[in-house]
């Protein structure tokens, strides 16, 4: 048994503690955002941020997530409204600044990878409020274990959107 | 051929070749318009299939667009989303423009699953060259609701106008809802064609359509729907389906693309007691409860499998040696294309200045960033359930009802959301599904086989390598007088299920050097845009697949269409040699091509992205400071109704060879430009794409099998390959017609960025990718 915290939910699982924590996501508590893309943390479609940092869950074994605050793409929404003190009835119908952006600048193509790429969003947004393009470049491609792979090509709309999600979090509606 | 049988009918009345017949009245509120039921989607499940195994009838129009009281509409589409969102953004936009109802007055889409659309066919063609089923059907729709509000309001038609789904004619108004409320009413429409085969029915007759003129909805950038429910993970994927008692597994595959089975391993019961293995010829599954127990006793059962040797493959290294001197290229004879024309070999003779050359074109992976995976429920009462991520469910249907020598009319698939496979599943499967079926059947219960990603790279299809050999001839003026291509390709299309040909069941035959099923191989895929040249001549060679004849599996490199296949393999040819010729004219490139087209739509878009390039003539390498060198490149494509360009600029490093795209500026003329932002997102995607197989992909293996296995081995370009993307849509209504293929800008980058290397440094790069260190050698050369 294995406690985790996840989305600001303490949950208890039964996988033996060399699982990956993606297995554990998908399998034990039917979360939809990470994905498999290919189980070695080459790609970035299995990310979710563990306390605060984006990893890999597709390498991250159960037992290192034990106590570590863990948030997938279904808990963007309450992490952003928890940073913004909204109320509960306002969470409710909130999505993350970097969700919403995704929409209006209609980011995904197939949309596999999206997950990976909104969790970086964020944890670049987190880190650099106004990213400059080199910024947001090397955020996708040399800051962690790999680049963020996309196979449909939809790196030009991930960065309109990270530089429309950045007004969106300063307040510039106006993106 | 499905032949539907039509019910015994009263009142009829005919509506453009289609039959509109009152079948009653229904008491309830919640009626359709052209509904033989009220079959609800959860209804339709448990609803017998019709005649040819669907639900649906596709001869009734309610099968294609469910108009009901409440004026919401439903439409449904055989071919499943994949990233373009076509079905979701286009197709609605087609139906609401033909019907004459808001674009959110169609509120629900089903598509791509076998029991509850009408027409099949796959993810590809969307537009099928202006004429996608689903406008045909709308048009019927909106004649047989005119002809109902003509008899509810007692004017003659032709005095009647709608707008926004409410008929007015003679001062009265009626809307569609009420129109059909509580009507029972038939309209039965006419299909040809076959359902569970790759390209399914078509829509049949000729509905007068709504002129282009008046379009108001076609043209405007609507969201793609599914695009919210994924972003905030409320998208049920491929990846979610979980069944009751469902089970997990993987496949342990064979050594080498020839191997076959000796024993399989033995199971370490001690670690893995509720995992079992299950062998059938030379598939071995490995199911067990969990993921990861399926996982690591599959590694387990691997470790100690044991398989014969095979070494029947030329090893990536003598590829182009092997297919120009031991491929048979005779079996089947060479087919000219439509172009051709005049005496090419007088032409050549007479010609002042000539160039001979040959082009290659590696191996490539589709590559999709989610290997395959699907879930299959084989029944006790011998029903089939494959719950998967196809680009062609009901082709699919028909290869898992052929593997069990069954019936189709016992297999249902249904499509969920996933990773893009740019053409790999387009004939029904991407390597999972049939696994899942055959091991589920063989364990009495739904089984859920995942591909990991190394299988993904070795025992899945490949986009086929191919060579061209070009002859061409100017004239003392720079002019082309003759050009000749031949262009030699292994087959392609390979549908076959590969755990059915594993576990030694039924499939369809491989494709050979005289064909595939579909045609894809031996044929010209690429048209002749340069109408202004006397002397044409184009043939295509086929041959069967690299290694598959000497596999033990009949296995070897299988080959599958990948986003403009076959053309993407002849226009790159094509398309540098066109820029050599203008270098050997003394001619700038973008201008050449203008001077030897002569459709107009051509000369447009090659005029578009030189104005919106910024393009510069430049007839010798630039001499810029340091190591870097810049240039510029063009390229020119016809594909399905759509005239392309593209200009890329890039900067060579003369000491690494390495090259970066820094722009890229494609303009496209579609005709009709559907919706301006998908379209644009497409062209941007498809770009990226094309960068990625100019610079980087290339697929790797040796004498057994595929050596590729995962990202670093086949890298693909990454956001620090990104160039300045500018897409410069021509939208041309007066075409009257919506041409296709936003995915094709893929084909356009490698042509423009070798035009591009030969502006830099007047060094010519007849193959991709252009990886450093064959830009180095290039350099050297």
């Amino acid at each position: 048994m294995t406690t985790i915290l996840v989305n600001g939910a303490k949950r208890e699982v039964q996988s033996p503690a060399d699982t990956p924590l993606l297995y554990v996501l998908r399998n034990d508590l039917e979360l939809s955002g990470p994905q498999f893309g290919c189980g070695l943390a080459q790609c970035g479609a299995c990310s979710v941020l563990l306390n605060g940092k984006e990893v890999r869950s597709c390498i991250t074994p159960l037992g290192t997530a034990a106590g570590k605050e863990i948030t997938t793409l279904e808990g963007l929404p309450a992490r952003w409204a928890k940073q913004k003190g909204l109320s509960e009835a306002e969470t409710a119908k909130t999505l993350h600044p970097v969700q919403e952006a995704w929409i209006a600048e209609q980011t995904p193509l197939c949309g596999f990878c999206q997950n990976g790429m909104m969790i970086k969003a964020t944890e670049l947004l987190e880190r650099v409020a106004s990213p400059t393009l080199a910024q947001i470049k090397e955020a996708f491609t040399t800051s962690g274990p790999s680049p963020h792979l996309c196979r449909c090509g939809s790196y030009t709309a991930i960065i309109e959107a990270v530089q429309r999600a950045s007004n969106l979090m300063a307040g510039r509606r106006e993106a | 051929m499905i032949v539907y049988q039509e019910e015994a009918t009263s009142n009829v009345t005919d509506v453009f070749g289609a039959k509109l017949s009152r079948r009653g009245f229904v008491k309830s509120g919640g009626a359709l318009l052209v509904g033989f039921s009220l079959a609800t989607a959860e209804g339709m499940q448990k609803t017998a299939l019709a005649p040819g195994g669907n639900s649906l009838n596709a001869a009734l129009s309610e099968s294609w667009i469910e108009l009901h009281a409440d004026n919401t509409i439903l439409i449904r589409a055989g071919k499943p989303d994949f990233g373009t969102g076509s079905v979701f953004t286009a197709y609605r936009q087609i139906v609401a423009e033909e019907i004459r109802v808001p674009f959110e007055a169609i509120t629900t889409v089903i598509s791509g699953d076998t029991d509850r659309t009408p027409d099949g066919s796959g993810a590809f063609d969307f537009l099928q060259g202006g004429m996608p089923n689903l406008r045909k059907a709308g048009a019927y729709v909106y004649q047989a609701l005119l002809d109902l509000a003509s008899a509810q309001l007692g004017v003659p038609k032709d005095q009647l106008s709608v707008k926004d789904g409410v008929v007015s004619g003679g001062g009265k108004s009626v809307s569609y809802g009420e129109l059909v409320k509580n009507q029972k009413l038939n309209l039965t429409i006419p299909v040809k064609g076959e359902l569970a085969t790759i390209f399914g029915l078509t829509v049949d007759g000729n509905p007068p359509l709504k002129p282009v003129s008046e379009y108001t909805i076609v043209g405007r950038s609507f969201p793609n729907s599914v695009t919210a429910s994924k972003v905030a993970a409320k998208e049920t994927w491929v990846t979610d389906v979980r069944l009751p008692g469902m089970l997990h597994a993987r496949a342990v595959h064979p050594k080498t693309l020839g191997s076959k089975l000796i024993s399989a391993g033995p199971l370490d019961k001690a670690r893995f007691p509720n995992t079992q293995v299950i062998v059938r010829g030379n598939l071995v599954g490995v199911v067990a409860p969990t993921e990861w127990e399926a996982i690591k006793a599959a590694q387990q059962v691997a470790s100690g499998t044991k398989w014969t040797d095979w070494k029947g493959l030329p090893g990536d290294g003598r590829l182009f040696q092997f297919l120009k001197e031991d491929a048979d290229w005779k079996t089947t004879p060479a087919v000219t294309s439509a172009k051709s024309k005049g005496d090419v070999t007088s032409a050549l003779s007479n010609s002042p200045k000539k160039l001979s050359a040959t082009y290659q074109l590696p191996f490539l992976k589709h590559a999709p960033i989610g290997p395959t995976m699907a879930v299959a429920d084989v029944r006790s009462d011998g029903t089939v359930y494959v719950y998967t991520h196809t680009q062609n469910p009901q082709a699919l249907r028909a290869g898992i009802a052929h593997m069990l020598s069954t019936s189709v009319d016992h297999v249902i698939v249904r499509s969920f959301a996933g990773p893009g496979h740019y053409g790999r599943s387009n004939g029904g499967n991407a390597g999972a599904e049939d696994e899942a079926v055959i091991l589920s059947q063989a364990v009495g219960k739904p089984v859920r086989v995942q591909w990991m990603r190394q299988e993904d790279f070795q025992w899945s299809t490949q986009s086929a390598a191919a060579f061209s050999d070009i002859e061409m001839g100017l004239d003392a003026q720079g002019n082309l007088t003759a050009f000749e291509i031949d262009h030699y390709m292994p087959a392609m299309q390979d549908d076959r299920l590969v755990g059915a040909i594993l576990a030694g069941l039924p499939t369809i035959p491989a494709p050979n050097e005289k064909g595939s099923l579909f045609g894809l191989q031996n044929a010209l895929h690429d048209p002749w845009i340069y109408d202004g040249t006397p002397a044409v001549l184009e043939r295509a060679y086929g041959t069967a697949q690299v290694g598959q004849k000497s596999s033990p599996l009949n296995v070897g490199l299988r080959d599958h269409s990948m986003r403009t296949p076959g053309q993407y393999q002849q226009n790159f040819p094509r398309e540098v040699a066109i820029t050599e010729a203008a270098v050997l004219a003394g001619v700038d490139p973008l201008q050449f091509r203008i001077q030897h087209a002569r459709e107009k739509r051509a000369i447009a878009v090659l005029e578009s992205a030189r104005d919106a390039s910024g393009w510069q003539t430049r007839l010798e390498p630039e001499s810029t400071n340091g190591n870097l060198r810049r240039g510029r490149g063009v390229s020119a494509m016809f594909r399905s109704g759509t005239y392309w360009a593209c200009v890329a600029q890039i900067s060579v490093d003369l000491t690494s060879g390495a090259i970066q795209v820094e722009k890229i500026t494609v303009a496209v003329d579609p005709g009709i430009v559907i919706n301006p932002l998908q379209l644009k997102r497409q062209v941007e995607g498809g770009a990226v794409m094309g960068v990625s197989m100019a610079l980087k992909e290339e697929l790797r293996f040796d004498e057994s099998g595929i050596t590729t296995n995962d990202w670093r081995s086949y890298p693909i370009a990454t956001m620090a390959d990104l160039p300045e993307i500018k897409v410069i849509l021509m939208h041309k209504p007066e075409v009257g017609k919506y041409g296709q293929g936003s995915e094709a800008a893929n084909a356009l980058a490698a042509p423009a960025i070798a035009g591009a290397l030969l502006n830099a440094t007047g060094k010519v790069a007849r193959r991709i990718p252009l990886k450093p260190d064959y830009v180095q050698s290039l350099l050297r050369a």
